[in-house]
């Protein structure tokens, strides 16, 4: 179907978004035109304004509007861990269990040569140069628990190992409040092999 | 495990077709290109996740068709199962099980198949990755977890191999093998002791069927062949991957690919101590194959509980008179059997089980 210019336009604007095939970018074009133009401009500046306003952390390079980032700043936060993730989004699902009081550093991805990222893709560089400031006792590697995840945290791990720095890798293990019997194998027999004394 | 029934929609060259399965022996016959296989295919989806003839689910879309419907009810352990499969083009395929949404890699050990066909033959003959596959797919349905642990490792050795180019081309530094080495190793480690464990077992059970269909004239044995190992007694593995691929490493740089893990290991079928490949007569080798595949019944119902579904494809035709009554006699009363052919007359003339006659993507009769 031929959709007039300017709605073509919209349309070609979402479908570059992820998980968003052309079917429902034309039900979004759609449904911009039918706000009210309040409703849409507020909208287009809301993307404008985060854009302009979020920027990389210069230290932990999480995504923040302020830099160094609120986390960075916070004079509560133990300066003497920090735990290596590999997006913005895992910084903001490790906040939520307002468990951990450390630093974070965003790494931007993880190890792939598949797809064409090494080391100088990430932020390791600024991860050591951070450590070799000194001040820092342990380092928490919580990438993702898949190949690429753990290539990432064995890599950095023998990276670090020189300084002298704890490095520990966060457990595999079955999820809380789950039943036993429906945890797939490869997660139990992960959490048998990290099983601890009690 | 019994397949109920099979409902599809806009599969293949079927529009409509919904089946209610005998539990005994199911027989499809028609000319070629009438749709016979493509029954067998759509129990196959069902059980792997996969089509066994192409990787491309777009093809199994009816032609000029947007999406398609797969749908099997089977019992399991005695237990009702619906398995649901959403084809639509090009998008992902969306599984259901029991009205829950699954991945596709989490099918494979639910509705438990033993597939022959006449590629099978080529079991003895052909090129070891039909061997390792054989291997990997009878363990994976016994063990779904062994399946998982099996895309992890091709995941890590096409990231090694990618990285391995790039060393090669100086773009990366070498010591970032390393973190893969170690992954690698711990993987190819889990599988092979996996493998190594199914190859005894099944061995075993192939060897009773061949003393059978060759009236204990001759024994059959299964062996491994750990790539690299020259020894012949099998290694500490870990310890053994961790010292193989250090001493690789630079071959491998400059081959960029991967020299040790199962993806290079083969299994070795003989015959009186004898390599089938090199010394087996055809006759021999249809007899090793036929008793491997009966033995993987039999594996899958000591592993699992109760036999698979037998699933045969257009080999009836290739086994001689003696070795199909003989498969037919396995079989009998025990084992849900799906089977297609073009020729009616290939089985006794005792009506055992169930007849389809298939024509233009219809069963019309």
């Amino acid at each position: 179907m031929q959709h007039i210019a300017p709605l073509a336009r919209l349309v070609e604007q979402f479908r570059r978004l992820p998980g968003i095939g052309p079917k429902s970018a034309a039900r979004l074009a759609y449904h911009v035109l039918a706000m009210d133009r309040e409703q849409s401009r507020e909208l287009a500046e809301a993307i404008v304004d985060a854009k302009e306003k979020i920027g990389y952390c210069s230290v932990c390079f999480n995504l923040t509007d302020c830099n160094p980032c609120r986390i960075c700043q916070s004079e509560e936060r133990d300066t003497g861990v920090i735990c290596v993730v590999e997006e913005p989004q895992d910084v903001a699902a490790m906040e939520r269990t307002r468990e951990f009081k450390g630093l974070y550093h965003v790494l931007h991805g993880s190890l792939s040569p598949l797809d064409g990222i090494g080391p100088d893709e990430l932020r390791l560089k600024e991860l050591l140069s951070r450590l070799r400031e000194g001040g820092v006792n342990e380092v928490i590697m919580a990438t993702n628990p898949d190949v690429e995840g753990e290539a990432t945290a064995m890599y950095i791990a023998r990276l670090l190992k020189p300084l002298g720095i704890k490095v520990t890798r966060i457990g595999h293990g079955l999820p809380v409040g789950g039943d036993l019997e429906y945890a797939d194998e490869v997660t139990l027999s992960k959490a048998l092999e990290n099983r601890r004394e009690m | 495990m019994r397949i109920d029934k099979l409902y599809l929609h806009n599969f293949r060259n079927y529009s409509h077709l919904h089946i209610d399965f005998s539990d005994n022996i199911n027989i499809f016959v028609g000319d070629n290109a009438q749709g016979k296989t493509n029954i067998l295919e759509a129990i196959y989806l069902g059980s792997m996740g996969r089509s066994h003839r192409t990787s491309e689910d777009g093809d199994l879309i009816k032609w000029d068709e947007e999406n398609s419907l797969v749908e099997l009810l089977f019992t399991r352990q005695g237990v009702a199962n619906k398995l649901g499969f959403r084809l639509t083009k090009d998008r992902p395929k969306e599984v259901v099980f029991n009205n829950f949404p699954i991945k596709p890699r989490e099918v494979m050990g639910s509705l438990n198949t033993v597939l022959f066909s006449p590629e099978d033959l080529w079991l003895v003959k052909g090129v070891p990755a039909l061997r390792r596959r054989f291997i990997d797919v009878e363990i994976s349905q016994a063990i779904p977890a062994y399946y998982k642990q099996l895309l992890q490792y091709q995941r890590v050795v096409s990231q090694r191999n990618n990285l391995l180019k790039k060393i090669r081309e100086r773009k990366a530094a070498a010591d970032l093998l390393d973190s893969w080495d170690d992954q690698l190793a711990k993987l190819a480690a889990y599988l092979v002791a996996k493998r190594l464990e199914a190859i005894k077992k099944l061995g075993m059970l192939a060897n009773l069927m061949h003393r059978r269909l060759t009236a204990s004239r001759e024994n059959f044995s299964l062996a491994y062949h750990l790539a690299g190992n020259e020894e012949g007694v099998v290694p500490e593995l870990l310890q053994w991957y961790n010292k193989q691929l250090a001493l690789a490493r630079g071959e491998d740089i400059l081959r960029g690919s991967t020299s040790v893990g199962p993806h290079r290991d083969d299994i070795i079928l003989k015959v009186n101590g004898k390599e089938l490949r090199n010394f087996g007569s055809q006759g021999q080798q249809r007899t090793g194959v036929l008793a491997l595949k009966l033995a993987e019944l039999e594996y899958l119902k000591s592993e699992t509980g109760e036999y698979p579904v037998l699933l045969l494809d257009d080999v009836m035709s290739e086994l001689d008179g003696q070795r199909r009554e003989q498969l037919l006699s396995f079989i009998r009363e025990r084992i849900q059997t799906f089977i297609t052919a073009t020729d009616a007359t290939l089985f006794p003339a005792v009506r055992i089980g169930r007849y389809y006659r298939i024509s233009a993507g219809a069963i019309v009769e």
